[in-house]
C-alpha cells in the first residue's frame, strides 16, 4: 500500500524534475527557459519530498516531518530566485523570440 | 611555591602599576612598591636556609620531551642578585616618583621597570638554561622600552634600537651557546650542567660553546668592543640608568660569567678571552670617562670600566679573584646607583648635565653634594668606603697571575693606571661639579631637591660607608654564600678587612690616588691631547653597518619576493611536485593489493560532472563570473561525493564554506576588472599547463596508491573512544572539540586574527568603485528589491532555527559549532544582501570584534576550567541527566567549547564580509573613496 | 518494486543534472548559466534525498537542507552582482 504511494509520488517527482530540465535545454529563449526549472522542478521536488516523508514515516520509528522544512525552503525561495534571475535578464536585455509574450510590459529600469 | 612567586609577584606588579593611571602619584608609587617589598620579604625569609648552604629548588614540568621545565634555583649567587635587584629596584621606584615631571606617564615607567625587574629576577633564579635565555631576552626587550621611554626624543629611540640590536644579537649567540651546552651535557638543567665540568671541558665543541656564551655575556655587560651601546642608552630617564647600569642589565652579563664559572672556567681559553677583554674594557672605559663632559656620559664610561674590572677578575686564575669579583659587583651597584641618582638630582635642579656649565654647586645643594662626594670617593677607591675594599682585593689579585708569562708584571701596572684614571674622573665629578668657581648660565636656579628624593641616595651611601668600615658585619654571609655557589663549594680563606698592613696593594692604591689627583690637576694638557686624537664615532659606524646589513637583506628579499603571485605559486607547486613525486619513483608498483570497487553509473556521472566543472573553471577564467559559477559546480559535486561516501560532516562543511567563499569572491570581484586580459605568452601557458598536469598526475597517482593499499590509521582509536572518552557519538565532532580541542582553539584564534587583519587592512582603503559593468551597462537602479527583502527577512528565523538544530545535534550526529556558525553567518549575509549594511547597522548594534573576543574567551575558559577540577587543560566533562518528560539528555563541557567555536566563526565571517561590504556602503557610485 | 522505481527516478534525476550542465556550458547568457546552476542545486537535493531513501537513512537530510538554503543565497548573490555589482551595499 505505502509502497504504491511512494512509488507513484517518486515517479511524479522524477518526471517533473526531468521535464523541468528538458525545458531548460529545449526552450528557445531565457524567458521561456525560466519556466521549466522554477515551476516544474519545484513541484517535482515537493512530490519527491512527500515521497521521502511517507517512506521514512513508514520505515522508521515515528512520523518524519523534517522534509517539510526543505519543501518550505524551496517553495519560499524558488519564486524569489526566479524573480532575481528575471530581473538580471531584463537588466541584461536578453534577446527573446517573437512568441514570447509580455515583453511590452517590461519597464526599462535604467 | 615561593620561588615561582618572586618573579610572578613582580610581573603582577607590572600589571598593577600599568593600571594606576587614574590614581595620584603617591598612590601609584605606593601600589608599585608593594610588590617588590613583598618579594623582598619572601627572599629574606628564604635567606637563612641559603646561608646555611642549602640550594632551594622548584621544578614544574612543562615540555618534558624537549627537556624544558619551569625550574627555579636559589643559591648564594642568585640570592645576592635577588637582593640587589629588589633593593635597588625599590629605591629606584621611590626615586622616580620625584624625578619624573608631571608630563611623563608614571604608570608607564613603573610598568616597564617592574617588567624589567621580572626579567632580571627570572634570569638569576632560573634552573633551566632555556628559561634563563627567555628571561635574558625579556631584559633586552624591556630595557628597549625603558630606554625609549622618552620616545619623542630621537636619541632615546636610537639608543634603544642600538641597545636592543647589540644585546639582542648577543642573546642569539647565547641561545646557540646554551643549546650546544645542553647538547654536550644532555640536559638543559642548570644543576646538571654545573656538575658536568669535566664532560664540557673535554668536549670538542667546548671552544665554540664558550665563545658563544661569552659573546652573550660581553654584549650585555658592554665589554669592549661591544661597549658602544651603553653610553647611548644614557638617553633614558636617570632612574632607568641608575637601575639598568648599576645593579641589573649590565650585571646580567657578569652574572652569566659567575653562573657558568664552575662549568666553563678553568681553561686557558677562558682565562685568555675573559681577562684580556676585561683588561681592555677596564682601561678603555677609565680613560674615556675622564674626557666626557656629560655627567651621565662620565658615569656610563666609568660603568664600562668597572664592568671590565669585574670581568678581568673572573678571568684571573685564582679563586680569590672570583670572590673579589662578586664583592665588587655588590660595591659597584651601591655606589653607581647613588651616583646616577645624584646626577639625576643635579640634572633635575639645574636643567643640565654639562660639566662645563656645572660649577660650584656646593653652595646651592650642600647636602646632595656631600652624598655625591662620598659615593664618588667610593668609586675612586678611597679608604673607609666599600669601593676601596674590593679595589684592594683586585690589586692584590693582579699580583698573583701569570697571564703574560714573564711579562705578567705589566698587569698590576696597567691596573694601577686604570685605578689612577678612576680617581681622576671621580675627582672631576666632585671638583668640577661642586666646586671650581661659579655655575655658567644654568637653565635653572639650583637648589636642594625635595626631601624624599634624597632618601634612596642616603640609604645607598650609608651602605657604602657601613660596608667600607665594618665589612664583616654586613657582607660576610652573603659573600661567602655567593662564593660557594660560584666556586663550587671550595671557598678559599678570605678576609675582607679595612687594614691588611702595609703591603703592595696598599701602595698601588696610594699610587693610584696620588696619580689620579695629578692627572686631574693636569687635565688641561690631557684634554688637548685627547682632542688631537682622531675621534671615532661609534654611532655613525653602527648606523653605517646597520644600514648596509639592511640594504643587503632587502636586496635579497626583493630578489626572491618580487610581488608576482604567479611566481610564488609556480615555485611552491614545483617544490610540492618534487617532494611528492620522489616517493612515487621509489615504489615498484603503483597499485596495491586491494581490489578496486567496480564503477557504477552514479559515480561515473559524478566524476564526469566534477571534471567538467573543473575544466570549465579554467577555460572560462577570462570571464570571471562564469568561472565562479563553474567553481560552484565543483564545490557542489565535491559535497555530493562526500555524502555519497558517508562523510556528512565534510559535506556540510564543504557546502557552507563554498557559499561563503563565492560571496567573498564576488565582493572582491566588484573591485577587479571583469575580464582578465590575455597577456601570458604561449611559453608561459605551456609552462603552466606542464606544471599543473604534472601535479595532477602525481596527486592522482598518490591517491591511487593510497586507496589500493590497506590503511592502518588512527581512526580506529577515535571510533573506539569517542563515546567513552568524549561523550559523543559523532566522532568528527568529538575529535574537533575534545581529542584535538587544542588544535581547534588554535584554529579559531587564527580565524579571529585573520578577520581582525582584514578589518584593519580594509579600513580607509581607497578603491575605485566602478559605475557600470564590464559591458558598459550602468547598474540597475533598484538597490534592495522589495520581494527579496521581505522573503529574506522571513527566512532569517527559519535559518537560525536550522543552525541551532545543527549546532545542538553536533556532538552525536553530523553538525557542530563550525557548520552552525557558518550557517548563521550566511543567514545574516542574506540580510546584508537584501537590505544593505546600513539597515543592519540600525537594527543590530553588535561589535563583531567583541563577538570574536568573546568566542575565543569562552573556548579558552572552557579549557582552563578543567584545571579547577585537577584535570589537564581541556579535559571534557560530560554527564547524563534524566529529566522527566524530556528523557535522558547529555550535558558536556565540550558543548560550551563548541559555543565558543560557533561565536568566533559567526563573528569572524560576518566581520570579514561586512567590512568588505562596508567599503561601498555610504559611497555614491563612480567616485573614489578616500 | 520500490527499488525499480528508485532506479528509474535516479536515472531521471541524473539525466536532469546532465541537461543542466549542458545549459550551464552552452549559456549563452550569464542569467542562463545562473538558472542552470540553480537547477543543479535543486536536482542535487533530489539526488541526496533519493540516496538517503535507498540507504534507508536520514543522515543525509541536513546536507539536502543546507543545499536548499545555501543554493538560494548563492543564486541571489550572483543575481545581485549582475544587477548592482556590489552585493553588500
Amino acid at each position: 500500500m505505502f509502497e504504491w504511494i511512494i512509488s507513484i509520488l517518486l515517479l511524479i517527482g522524477g518526471c517533473f524534475i526531468l521535464v523541468g530540465s528538458i525545458g531548460l535545454v529545449k526552450m528557445p529563449d531565457f524567458y521561456m527557459r525560466l519556466h521549466g526549472p522554477t515551476k516544474a522542478t519545484t513541484l517535482g521536488m515537493a512530490s519527491l519530498l512527500t515521497a521521502a516523508m511517507v517512506f521514512f514515516s513508514t520505515t522508521q520509528a515515528g512520523l518524519s516531518i523534517k522534509e517539510i522544512l526543505i519543501s518550505l525552503f524551496l517553495l519560499l525561495t524558488a519564486p524569489i530566485s526566479g524573480y532575481m534571475m528575471i530581473k538580471s535578464a531584463i537588466h541584461h536585455k536578453l534577446d527573446c523570440i517573437e512568441r514570447t509574450k509580455g515583453i511590452d510590459n517590461i519597464e526599462d529600469d535604467v | 611555591m615561593t620561588l615561582l612567586w618572586i618573579p610572578l609577584i613582580s610581573l603582577l606588579g607590572s600589571i598593577i602599576s600599568s593600571m594606576t593611571g587614574k590614581l595620584t602619584r603617591n598612590q601609584s608609587t605606593g601600589l608599585t612598591l608593594l610588590m617588590p617589598v613583598i618579594a623582598l620579604l619572601m627572599t629574606i625569609n628564604l635567606a637563612p636556609a641559603v646561608f646555611a648552604g642549602d640550594v632551594i629548588r622548584e621544578t614544574f614540568t612543562w615540555i618534558p620531551l624537549l627537556g624544558i621545565d619551569i625550574a627555579f634555583r636559589l643559591d648564594g649567587l642568585a640570592l645576592l642578585f635577588v637582593f640587589m635587584i629588589l633593593v635597588i629596584g625599590i629605591l629606584v621606584i621611590f626615586y622616580a616618583r620625584y624625578y619624573l615631571s608631571s608630563n611623563d606617564s608614571m604608570p608607564k615607567l613603573y610598568a616597564y621597570l617592574m617588567l624589567f625587574m621580572t626579567a632580571m629576577l627570572g634570569i638569576v633564579i632560573s634552573n633551566n638554561v632555556i628559561q634563563l635565555w627567555f628571561f635574558w631576552e625579556l631584559t633586552s626587550i624591556s630595557s628597549f622600552l625603558l630606554i625609549s621611554y622618552w620616545w619623542h626624543k630621537s636619541e632615546a629611540r636610537e639608543g634603544a634600537i642600538m641597545a636592543l640590536t647589540v644585546t639582542g644579537a648577543g642573546g642569539l649567540a647565547l641561545l646557540a651557546g646554551l643549546l650546544l651546552l645542553g647538547d654536550i651535557v644532555g640536559s638543559y638543567n642548570l644543576d646538571v650542567i654545573l656538575a658536568s665540568r669535566d664532560i664540557i671541558h673535554a668536549h670538542a665543541w667546548y671552544e665554540v660553546t664558550l665563545i658563544l656564551i661569552l659573546l652573550g655575556a660581553f654584549t650585555k655587560s658592554a665589554q669592549f668592543p661591544f661597549h658602544f651601546w651603553l653610553p647611548h642608552a644614557m638617553a633614558a630617564p636617570t632612574p632607568v640608568s641608575a637601575y639598568l647600569h648599576s645593579a641589573t642589565m649590565v650585571k646580567a652579563g657578569v652574572f652569566l660569567l659567575a653562573r657558568f664559572y664552575p662549568a666553563l672556567a678553568g681553561t686557558d681559553i677562558w682565562f685568555i678571552i675573559v681577562s684580556f677583554t676585561g683588561l681592555a674594557t677596564l682601561l678603555f672605559g677609565a680613560y674615556v670617562a675622564l674626557f666626557k663632559h656629560d655627567l651621565k656620559g662620565l658615569l656610563a664610561y666609568s660603568t664600562i670600566s668597572h664592568l671590565g674590572l669585574i670581568t678581568l677578575l673572573f678571568g684571573l686564575d685564582t679563586k680569590l679573584a672570583a670572590v673579589a669579583a662578586i664583592f665588587h659587583i655588590i660595591n659597584h651597584a651601591t655606589f653607581k646607583a647613588s651616583l646616577f641618582m645624584a646626577t639625576g638630582i643635579i640634572d633635575h635642579e639645574t636643567g643640565t648635565r654639562d660639566m662645563r656649565k656645572l660649577n660650584g654647586l656646593w653652595r646651592f645643594m650642600p647636602y646632595t653634594a656631600t652624598l655625591a662626594m662620598v659615593a664618588a670617593a667610593s668609586m675612586a677607591g678611597v679608604p673607609l668606603l666599600n669601593g676601596f675594599l674590593s679595589k684592594e682585593m683586585f690589586f692584590a689579585e693582579t699580583l698573583h697571575q701569570q697571564l703574560l708569562g714573564s711579562m705578567s708584571w705589566l698587569i698590576p701596572i696597567l691596573a694601577t693606571i686604570a685605578g689612577a684614571f678612576a680617581v681622576a674622573y671621580s675627582a672631576r665629578f666632585i671638583h668640577d661639579v661642586f666646586f671650581n668657581g661659579d655655575p655658567i648660565d644654568l637653565p635653572k636656579q639650583p637648589s636642594e631637591p625635595p626631601r624624599y628624593m634624597r632618601v634612596p641616595i642616603e640609604v645607598l651611601v650609608a651602605l657604602c660607608l657601613v660596608v667600607g668600615v665594618v665589612p664583616n658585619f654586613i657582607v660576610d654571609d652573603i659573600l661567602t654564600a655567593a662564593s660557594v655557589a660560584v666556586l663550587g663549594g671550595v671557598v678559599p680563606e678570605f678576609k675582607v678587612a679595612l687594614w691588611h698592613g702595609f703591603n703592595l696593594p696598599l701602595m698601588m692604591s696610594a699610587i693610584a690616588v696620588s696619580g689620579g689627583l695629578l692627572l686631574y690637576t693636569q687635565r688641561r694638557h690631557l684634554f688637548k691631547f685627547h682632542d688631537s686624537l682622531p675621534s671615532l664615532n661609534a654611532k655613525k659606524a653602527f648606523d653605517k653597518i646597520l644600514f648596509a646589513v639592511m640594504k643587503w637583506s632587502e636586496g635579497k628579499i626583493n630578489a626572491i619576493e618580487n610581488g608576482s603571485l604567479q611566481r610564488y605559486i609556480t615555485l611552491m607547486l614545483l617544490v610540492v611536485l618534487l617532494f611528492a613525486s620522489w616517493p612515487l619513483f621509489e615504489m615498484s608498483h603503483l597499485g596495491g593489493e586491494k581490489q578496486l570497487t567496480p564503477i557504477d553509473v552514479h559515480n561515473a556521472m559524478g566524476a564526469a560532472l566534477l571534471m567538467i566543472g573543473a575544466f570549465s573553471t579554467v577555460i572560462w577564467y577570462h570571464s570571471r563570473v562564469i568561472s565562479l559559477l563553474m567553481l560552484s559546480v565543483v564545490g557542489l559535486m565535491v559535497s555530493i561525493a562526500f555524502t555519497r561516501f558517508s562523510a556528512p560532516d565534510l559535506a556540510l562543511t564543504q557546502l557552507t564554506v563554498e557559499v561563503v567563499t563565492v560571496i567573498l569572491l564576488m565582493l572582491a570581484l566588484f573591485f577587479l576588472p571583469q575580464h582578465s586580459p590575455r597577456e601570458s605568452s604561449s611559453m608561459r601557458v605551456l609552462r603552466d599547463i606542464g606544471i599543473s598536469t604534472g601535479l595532477g598526475i602525481v596527486i592522482a597517482s598518490i591517491c591511487y596508491a593510497l586507496v589500493t593499499r590497506p590503511l592502518d590509521s588512527i581512526s580506529e582509536f577515535f571510533l573506539a573512544n569517542a563515546k567513552t572518552g568524549g561523550g559523543g557519538t559523532n566522532v568528527v565532532n568529538v575529535i574537533l572539540v575534545d581529542f584535538r580541542g587544542f588544535d581547534t582553539l588554535g584554529e579559531i584564534c587564527v580565524l579571529g586574527i585573520a578577520a581582525l587583519g582584514i578589518y584593519k587592512l580594509l579600513a580607509n582603503l581607497p578603491l575605485l568603485i566602478p559605475d557600470r559593468d564590464s559591458e558598459g551597462r550602468p547598474w540597475a537602479k533598484e538597490r534592495y528589491p522589495m520581494l527579496l527583502a521581505s522573503i529574506s527577512q522571513s527566512l532569517l528565523p527559519l535559518a537560525l532555527l536550522v543552525s541551532f538544530y545543527i549546532f545542538l545535534r553536533g556532538h552525536n550526529l553530523p553538525g557542530g559549532g563550525f557548520i552552525a556558525g557558518l550557517v548563521t553567518a550566511v543567514a545574516f549575509i542574506l540580510q546584508y544582501i537584501a537590505h544593505g549594511s546600513n539597515w543592519i547597522a540600525e537594527r543590530l548594534t553588535i561589535n563583531y570584534r567583541k563577538i570574536i573576543a568573546a568566542g575565543i574567551a569562552i573556548a579558552l575558559f572552557t579549557g582552563v576550567g578543567s584545571w579547577f577540577f585537577g584535570r589537564p587543560f581541556m579535559t571534557t566533562w560530560f554527564e547524563y541527566f534524566d529529566i522527566p518528560l524530556i528523557g535522558e539528555i547529555e550535558l558536556a563541557s565540550a558543548l560550551i567549547f563548541d559555543i565558543g567555536v560557533y561565536i568566533t566563526v559567526v563573528g569572524s565571517t560576518l566581520m570579514i564580509l561586512a567590512s568588505l561590504g562596508q567599503l561601498t556602503a555610504d559611497e555614491p557610485k563612480g567616485e573614489v573613496k578616500i | 518494486m520500490l527499488e525499480t522505481v528508485m532506479l528509474i527516478v535516479f536515472a531521471m534525476v541524473g539525466v536532469s543534472l546532465l541537461l543542466n550542465v549542458w545549459r550551464l556550458l552552452v549559456g549563452p547568457s550569464v542569467p542562463d548559466r545562473i538558472l542552470a546552476l540553480d537547477t543543479m542545486y535543486i536536482n542535487s537535493i533530489a539526488l541526496i534525498i533519493l540516496y538517503g531513501m535507498s540507504m534507508g537513512t536520514t543522515l543525509y537530510f541536513e546536507a539536502a537542507l543546507l543545499i536548499a538554503m545555501l543554493g538560494f543565497v548563492s543564486t541571489v548573490a550572483v543575481c545581485k552582482y549582475l544587477l548592482r555589482g556590489d552585493i553588500i551595499e
